[in-house]
């Protein structure tokens, strides 16, 4: 039975048991996943992190009547969408649910304030069913993933059926956009791809390219536009699943990048463990900035600012994160949690674009580096 | 037909005080009192914390035995009639508590007697000082012949020892009659003048010393229905300061009182309250610090001197204020706990069935066992919260019988009398809940806190 046959009979087998409850006058409890980092276990062989026991217990009462009530009225529009094949957006099902209640005023008590609590009971109702909002047609904006390759051919299965075929080498000089559901996507390459680089920062992507990386390297370079969202998660995973190539990430040496955008991108995050499974790439490296790349290519890095708050809190969850996260804590990853000890040790930070210092008359210098460290392994 | 003193006033600065001119003897119809005429050049400003209206409401809530009476511009003739004919009891000039003297001073007192026996000069000389506290400085190694030499035969290092050892040993407070206190129950009466109370908290604590001097605190907080300016939630509490009586209006941020209303966690009252800073909402906070020597931080005596040990005492009384303040929140917030989870019922129980049933196709009569079944269900909630409303309520009611039963005679004209006369029951918006008729409650000192004086509240 595919997805799209089993959460409407889930929701129906949820709601008749609740109806059941309610017959006998005793109170429906709810359980839902808790997506916390705390019940978040990581195993090495697996690769990402995967929820642990613990669930979050809603017993119907006057406090919680009215988040039940709008969990159902918020179910009914996304089984609705999955009947029809209908695909929207977190804030589009807002204004629909604001709609519905417009035209039936006894649905007023359910009346959202804001998106957020829309947001929370799509979350809600996604925990409970542990189903990714993506498989109720609820898509995120398709942010990030800008892929650029000479050798790369992506076939998409269309909803009627029909296929297209996109060959990425005849976009000029235009990145291919991967789409938030890449289930519906089949890779093959025209010949063999040596490595994926997936860039923090989309704006140094497009430079590599357009110094010629793509040409002169049998790769494929994608931007991941800082915290990589769903889109550029399962397209990661795809590459790695289809094409079986080695994976890359190059970002800024930060606490930020190491635990927010390269974690994610490997192990999925604690917010998400439900579908951690089919966002993430277990397989890709850490290339860099790395600690010692600071003194090897004489790199201009510079000391944390004690008042920038963003930048203070990234480092005291880094300290958490070491005592914490089933991530850092593993043996595997003590690449990773070395370079955490580092940052938190001698608070300094050091951006990709610093590579481009070491000869700024060379625009392809930081190429030259990139696939040196990836020829003598210097990654973690 | 009595006789008055007419006489023109002038200010002599140099020696600060008055000289009496044209002096002249008339027939005055009344027993006593003053009545003085002066003009002053000057801009009116009548509103704002720096405003005369300000100050003529400062003025009638810390004197509730005044009458009133003046005109304005814009506002013509007005009059706030006096609460009470009690004239307030002139202190009597008493021998200074050894604990509010410094050593220059123990010792320049000691000037004043000539030869007298030291134990003579010590229960002569100050007051709370008795046969047994002079018993209890022998029992702290003091030697006997010390109290029978004469004092002007003492020594520096006599001085200097009799002096540690009486600030070493615990004595009586200074007298109530030191200090001219306004009361609890006259400023309860007066808490009226402030505009329409919800409900309010008096707390008068003992008269006291810090920094070496005797001082007693009063504080009033009152919840108005209609604050005059900004009635918004965020806007600040309204403070008003008095120093012996007189309000002050000025430098606000620098004050002893404003100090301890910002370092009490207001929030813990049910109060909100931004970090550090005032409590916000359609409150009025009145202090009243009396004291012989009141340290003003300038010379034009517009703020108190914020010494640590006065904070704290101020800020004590607020806390006992707080508590009292809180009951009659927490409270309300029950009330209105009871109404928000009522109101759920009402609401979500036909929605989520229909909700349920739509999705499982269910028929109308599996509908309408699970609506009963639902209503059941939440019933259960609801008789919960009600029981908890009811305890909640007889927590006042008891704590208002505890304190008819503590209630002092003299107390008379104070809450009971105040509150029959306000008897009215107020709707709150939500129209659902009536407030209590009004009560007046006064704790026993150990209430709250075991040192501090007894405190009244009411609600309206």
């Amino acid at each position: 039975m595919n997805k799209d046959q089993t959460i409407p009979k889930m929701s129906r087998e949820l709601c008749s048991r609740l109806l059941s409850d309610l017959e006998k006058a005793k109170r429906p409890v709810l359980l839902a996943t808790k997506c916390a980092l705390d019940n978040a276990r990581y195993d090495h062989k697996v690769g990402y992190l995967q929820p642990g026991n613990k669930k979050v217990r809603t017993e119907l009462n006057v406090s919680s009547v009215k988040k039940m009530s709008r969990a159902i009225f918020m179910l009914e529009i996304l089984l609705r969408n999955l009947d029809t094949g209908s695909v929207n957006t977190k804030r589009e099902l807002y204004y629909i649910s604001k709609g519905e209640i417009k035209h039936n005023p006894k649905l007023k008590p359910l009346d959202f304030g804001d998106q957020d609590e829309s947001d929370a009971t799509i979350d809600f109702i996604c925990e409970m069913l542990e189903i990714y909002r993506e498989e109720v047609n609820c898509y995120a904006n398709d942010r990030g993933g800008q892929t650029y390759s000479q050798h790369l051919v992506v076939t998409e299965t269309l909803p009627d059926g029909e296929k297209a075929v996109i060959d990425l080498s005849k976009l000029g000089t235009s990145p291919f956009q991967p789409k938030n559901r890449p289930q519906n996507l089949k890779l093959t390459t025209k010949k063999k791809v040596d490595f994926a680089l997936i860039v923090e920062s989309e704006g140094t992507a497009n430079t590599l390219v357009a110094n010629g990386f793509t040409k002169r390297h049998n790769a494929i370079v994608i931007g991941a536009q800082g915290v990589p969202s769903n889109a550029v998660r399962g397209w990661a995973k795809l590459i790695q699943d289809q094409l079986r190539t080695p994976m890359f990430f190059f970002g800024d040496l930060d606490a930020y990048t190491m635990q927010n955008i390269y974690r994610t991108l490997k192990a999925g995050s604690a917010a998400s463990l439900i579908r951690n499974s089919d966002y993430s790439a277990p397989d890709v490296h850490f290339l860099g900035v790395l600690p010692e790349d600071i003194k090897k290519y004489d790199l201009n890095d510079y000391p944390v600012k004690e008042n920038d708050a963003q930048e203070v809190r990234a480092l005291k969850k880094a300290d958490d994160a070491l005592k914490n996260d089933p991530f850092f804590q593993d043996k595997r990853n003590k690449g990773c949690s070395e370079i955490l000890r580092w940052l938190l040790k001698n608070k300094r930070r050091c951006e990709q674009q610093a590579y481009f210092t070491v000869d700024p008359k060379d625009p392809t210098m930081p190429e030259k580096i990139i696939v040196d460290k990836i020829k003598k392994g210097q990654y973690v | 037909m009595r006789k008055a003193v007419k006489a023109l006033v002038e200010v002599d600065i140099k020696h600060n005080r008055g000289v009496l001119k044209n002096k002249e003897t008339i027939d005055w119809d009344r027993p006593h009192g003053v009545s003085v005429e002066f003009l002053i050049d000057g801009r009116i400003q009548l509103n704002g914390e720096g405003g005369l209206l300000t100050y003529l409401t400062g003025t009638a809530l810390v004197n509730p035995h005044i009458t009133l009476s003046y005109k304005l511009p814009e506002l013509g003739v007005q009059k706030l009639e006096r609460l009470t004919k009690e004239i307030p009891e002139i202190p009597q000039a008493t021998e200074p508590h050894p604990h509010t003297m410094k050593l220059g001073e123990f010792i320049a007192h000691s000037h004043l007697f000539g030869r007298v026996k030291t134990s003579a000069w010590l229960k002569k000389g100050f007051s709370r000082v008795s046969d047994a506290s002079i018993a209890e400085l022998k029992k702290a190694g003091l030697k006997p012949a010390l109290f029978e030499k004469n004092v002007d035969a003492l020594s520096e290092a006599e001085f200097r020892e009799l002096f540690s050892a009486i600030q070493n040993t615990p004595l009586m407070a200074p007298s109530t009659r030191s200090v001219l206190a306004i009361g609890e129950a006259s400023l309860s009466k007066a808490i009226q003048r402030l505009g329409e109370v919800d409900f309010f908290s008096v707390v008068s604590r003992k008269p006291t010393i810090a920094d070496f001097k005797p001082v007693q605190v009063e504080v009033a907080i009152a919840r108005l229905l209609n604050r005059a300016v900004g009635d918004d939630a965020e806007t600040p509490v309204q403070v008003l300061r008095f120093a012996n009586r007189v309000p002050l209006q000025f430098d606000k941020a620098a004050c002893a009182i404003v100090k301890a209303i910002e370092s009490v966690n207001w929030r813990a009252y049910q109060l909100a309250q931004p970090r550090g800073g005032l409590p916000s909402g359609p409150y009025v906070m009145a202090v009243s610090v009396v004291s012989p020597f009141i340290k003003f931080k300038n010379a034009s005596k517009e703020t108190i001197d914020a010494s640590e040990e006065l904070v704290e005492e101020i800020r004590r009384a607020l806390i006992q204020a707080g508590q009292r303040l809180s009951r009659h929140i927490r409270r309300e917030v029950k009330a209105n706990d009871l109404e928000e989870k009522l109101r759920h019922i009402e609401q979500f129980c036909p929605i989520l069935v229909d909700g349920l049933c739509r999705i499982t196709n269910a028929p109308e009569a599996r509908k309408k066992r699970a609506e009963d079944g639902l209503v059941k269900i939440l019933g259960r909630d609801a008789r919960e919260a009600q029981t908890e409303l009811k305890e909640a309520d007889a927590i006042v009611t008891a704590a208002i019988a505890k304190s008819n039963k503590n209630k002092k005679p003299d107390d008379d004209e104070g809450g009971d009398s105040d509150g029959s006369e306000n008897g009215k029951q107020k709707k709150s918006k939500s129209g659902a809940r009536e407030k209590a008729k009004p009560a007046a409650v006064r704790a026993s000192s150990d209430d709250d806190d075991s040192d501090g004086g007894g405190q009244t509240s009411f609600n309206l």
